[in-house]
């Protein structure tokens, strides 16, 4: 690993680093500067601007990917720690052209508005029904309770997941385009 | 905006050694969901981040080992609270400090020993674990020193620990089976809650006779977590009833307290609020180790 122990000489603040990691299954390799956050790295370098920076401080969850099988906010972690790391957007949530499960509960429920915070949103259900695919209703309050929504849609987010539980559990977990309401 | 340069190290003697040849000029990043916020509003400066994560393969873990229970610096809140060792009652305390902690997101990188060491008020795990007395151990390249955690703040974000030096460890002996806590604190809402007030409480009961009570707020007065030390003697040895409850709370801990006015709630609310909490937590604490 040829960035260990690199900088004990230097103060290069625009040195590059070689990171290596797998987005949506795909094993990318990206240089990217020590200062830099994944946030920056998956919106600017890699294109997956499902990512969407809010407050870049880590109160909004707008920002959040699962990395590991961690839900982490990408404005508060260096770019550096995603090497040789598992990460998830919401770009490889389903497969191309498909819909997954909780995107299609959260249509159904008319829970879109302007949208913003449904990459953090959506991100957030999957981890939560990864862990539990059977969550009561107090469960997802208190997981989402981080994704701020300022159309105030939280209680169709709530009913959402509900859903979104009840179409994975009756093993339907991709939808097409056609099956989804327009 | 974001200009600095990072240090990746092999393991926790590179860091040190880093943290020596960098002086002041480095900073140890953990979870960063503090400092990162703080460099972005301009109230820290550093040239150097000195990356902990790679040291997690041996600073991360939760055991009970020997008659101690030990928590290494870089585990993450998710992991404490999802640990074995917190399904137990007498941990329960820790277990309200890690649910109510933040937001899902921010439990997954947040880390115990930066919680300790940042030395805010609004540190729920740092509050917890001053009732259960702990202690905090600093790693430097020239030894090990162990501070007990009520001594280990000076002011707001200034603790005795030293630029070289690194958290590794927070710990303190395994209580016994007729001990539990409790972490409570209030928030207009629930998510992100930080707290106007935020109390831990850790009591060993004989009989609902106190045979050891510790309290802890995020502040007592002075700007971190402190221990109200005149309230728990005004309940050692005496029985939890409601009526030494309400001496304690409305005799004794309006008389060692002072707290702030600011933008957030009035320093009388926040007395009164730790009056409520603390009562409702002595009592929830009686219920827990009674079994109920």
């Amino acid at each position: 690993m040829s960035k260990v122990g690199v900088s004990h000489a230097s103060w290069d603040t625009y040195r590059d680093i070689e990171i290596s990691f797998k987005v949506n299954g795909k094993e990318v390799k990206v240089k990217v500067k020590p200062y830099e956050r994944l946030i920056d790295v998956l919106r600017n370098k890699l294109g997956l601007v499902s990512v969407k920076g809010g407050c870049g401080r880590g109160e909004c969850g707008a920002c959040v990917v699962i990395m590991n099988g961690k839900l982490i906010p990408t404005c508060l972690t260096l770019a550096v720690r995603a090497d040789g790391s598992e990460v998830l957007t919401l770009e490889g949530i389903a497969p191309e052209g498909k819909l997954h499960a909780i995107q299609k509960a959260l249509l159904d429920t008319y829970a879109m508005q302007c949208g913003f915070c449904f990459p953090g949103v959506i991100m957030t259900s999957k981890y939560l029904l990864d862990k539990n695919p059977n969550p009561s209703e107090d469960e997802i309050k208190e997981v989402l309770d981080g994704n701020l929504c300022r159309c105030g849609s939280y209680l169709r987010f709530v009913k959402a997941v509900k859903l979104a539980s009840k179409y994975i559990n009756e093993g339907k977990i991709f939808f097409d385009e056609s099956e989804v309401m327009r | 905006m974001f200009r600095f340069d990072v240090y990746i190290p092999r393991d926790l003697r590179d860091a040190l050694e880093a943290l020596r040849i960098y002086g002041e000029e480095m900073l140890p990043i953990g979870g960063g969901t503090d400092l990162l916020v703080l460099y972005r509003q301009g109230l820290v400066k550093f040239k150097t981040l000195l990356d902990l994560w790679p040291l997690r393969s041996n600073l991360s873990y939760v055991k009970l080992e020997g008659g101690l229970v030990r928590l290494g610096a870089l585990t993450t809140v998710e992991e404490l609270e999802s640990s074995e060792l917190l399904k137990d009652k007498r941990f329960a305390g820790l277990k309200d400090a890690c649910r109510t902690f933040a937001t899902t997101f921010i439990r997954s990188l947040a880390t115990v020993g930066g919680n300790v060491g940042v030395a805010h008020p609004l540190s729920d795990i740092a509050i917890t674990l001053l009732t259960y007395d702990a202690s905090v151990r600093l790693r430097s390249l020239d030894g090990e020193r162990v501070i007990p955690l009520k001594n280990f703040y000076l002011d707001k974000r200034k603790t005795v620990k030293k630029p070289e030096e690194l958290i590794t460890e927070v710990f303190f002996s395994e209580p016994p089976n007729n001990a539990s806590s409790v972490f409570a604190k209030l928030d207009r809402r629930v998510g992100h809650g930080m707290g106007y007030v935020a109390v831990g409480v850790y009591a060993e009961l004989d009989n609902r006779l106190v045979k050891e009570v510790r309290i802890a707020f995020d502040s007592i007065g002075r700007p971190f977590p402190e221990r109200a030390l005149r309230t728990e003697d005004s309940l050692r040895g005496k029985e939890l009833s409601e009526d030494n409850i309400n001496r304690a709370i409305y005799e004794v801990l309006p008389k060692e307290m002072s707290r702030i006015n600011d933008y957030r709630a009035s320093a009388e609310y926040r007395i009164y609020l730790s009056q409520v909490l603390l009562k409702r937590a002595l009592l929830e604490v009686g219920r827990r180790i009674g079994g109920e």
